[in-house]
């Protein structure tokens, strides 16, 4: 795509929400420093950046400069005696060139310190997420209303796995032998209806190994559903399904609980 | 009449003084980089994740990322206020997605905030008067178009997301994404010509 093409995109690139192609191809430009690209997505960055900026302030506790300074190494300075200050400021600075280098690398690595803390409190939001996803799909995988769909089975090609579907809880997709989408690419799961149109139920990515979990949270008909499909998009998504699918699990009929 | 450009040339100093410190790993150019930015950086935070304890984290891994991260802003030309809010925006969101199991690539977000883009903006362009004019701006907007706005800024949602959430046909939704952006760039053309 020539930067013509692109100009109308910078300020949906800005924002977070351009779509593919357009998004890896500003990307691309900008990676070979196109000065076209480079100059209307500066544009947009700063109409963005004005967004963010006229948002309604509020006032973060008294604590939160000083923890965030700490973490670089500066300590809160509270000095009451002013004589005996300038008598230790003497002292101080012949100090200071002693200390100084010293300082800088305790600094440096208390910052090294506070960014791998922040990195592990990350690791651990991340690692909570997942306790969390899992909890959901006990929920849904236990509840006496369940009903399980199974796809895959007895042909030849893979991917095989099963559907569970929970009318309070949601709709839990458990596959194996699927491979990673494509790059710019993801998997979309489908719930569609026995009459209508397939009804989106969110985007996932399976791993290296080709397992699979996905969850789509909140209530469903599962009585009005046909089917639960699963098809390769975007990374944007789709509102309809855009390819074949990859996954048809048809929902069995009956009222009984599993 | 010379008081707009004396302190316009005051600023951009002050910001090329301040990233210089920062480059030069300067622990008092922190601190000033917080009293400047500090509040607006936990403002944002806080709308995204609506939770004071988690925000107040967020923006403590935000200014340790810019403070590890400053060797990449332009000394001459850099515009650190943008940029550090862009790395909170998308630290924010990042959290968001990861919170809700909204499994998508973080490499979207983090294009945004590569410090080279962040270059040539107004000095103090977040204090300055277009900040007004895109609130102004983003008042006058229909509830759609503000809804779609603060979807995608504020929660990051792409356009498709923004379909589903609203329950309205993506195609709508796009025009609004559109309309929205054109009334702010027209607001601000307002301001730059004023």
């Amino acid at each position: 795509m020539n930067c013509d093409q692109l100009r109308e995109h910078y300020d949906l690139y800005a924002l977070g929400v351009a779509e593919e192609p357009e998004r890896n191809e500003i990307r691309s430009h900008l990676n070979r420093e196109c000065e076209i690209c480079m100059a209307g997505v500066k544009n947009a960055i700063e109409t963005t950046a004005l967004i963010g900026g006229a948002t309604v302030l509020a006032e973060p506790s008294a604590k939160l400069r000083k923890r965030i300074l700490a973490s670089v190494g500066i300590e809160p300075r509270t000095f009451g005696w002013a004589p005996a200050w300038a008598a230790a400021a003497a002292l101080g600075l012949a100090l200071a060139i002693y200390f100084g280098n010293q300082q800088r690398h305790y600094a440096e690595q208390a910052s090294r310190q506070a960014e791998e803390a922040s990195r592990l409190r990350a690791e651990m939001r991340v690692q909570s997420n997942e306790i969390t996803r899992l909890t959901e799909a006990f929920a849904i995988l236990n509840g006496a209303d369940t009903r399980e769909a199974t796809f895959g089975k007895g042909q030849p090609r893979p991917p095989r796995g099963k559907v569970f579907l929970n009318p309070s809880q949601g709709v839990l997709l458990m596959a194996s032998n699927l491979p990673p989408a494509p790059a710019g690419k993801l998997y979309e799961m489908w719930v569609i209806p026995k009459t209508g149109k397939p009804v989106p139920a969110g985007m996932f990515q399976s791993q290296t190994d080709g397992s699979a979990m996905h969850i789509r949270r909140g209530a469903v008909d599962v009585d009005a559903t046909g089917a639960v499909a699963v098809t390769v998009e975007n990374e944007a998504g789709a509102d309809q399904p855009t390819s074949q699918p990859l996954i048809v699990a048809p929902v069995p009929a009956g009222t009984s609980p599993r | 009449m010379l008081l707009p450009l004396i302190m316009a040339i005051h600023a951009v100093r002050g910001d090329r003084d301040l990233i210089d410190r920062l480059r030069r790993r300067d622990p008092q150019a922190l601190a000033e980089l917080y009293d400047r930015y500090g509040r607006l950086t936990y403002s944002v935070i806080l709308r995204v994740v609506r939770d004071s304890a988690t925000a107040e984290d967020l923006v403590q891994e935000t200014f340790l990322r810019v403070w590890n991260r400053a060797q990449g802003l332009d000394q001459e030309r850099g515009s650190v206020g943008p940029w550090l809010l862009a790395v909170a925006r998308n630290r924010a969101i990042d959290y968001l997605r990861s919170t809700a199991g909204r499994e998508r690539n973080t490499l979207e977000l983090e294009d945004t905030d590569h410090p080279a883009l962040y270059r040539d903006m107004e000095p103090e362009i977040l204090r300055s008067d277009k900040t007004r004019r895109v609130k102004a701006a983003m008042d006058k907007l229909s509830p759609n178009q503000r809804e779609v706005m603060e979807l995608a800024y504020f929660e990051g949602l792409s356009q498709t997301e923004m379909a589903a959430r609203m329950g309205q046909p993506l195609g709508t939704v796009k025009t609004w994404v559109r309309t929205a952006l054109q009334s702010l760039r027209d607001e601000l053309g307002v301001a730059v010509s004023s």
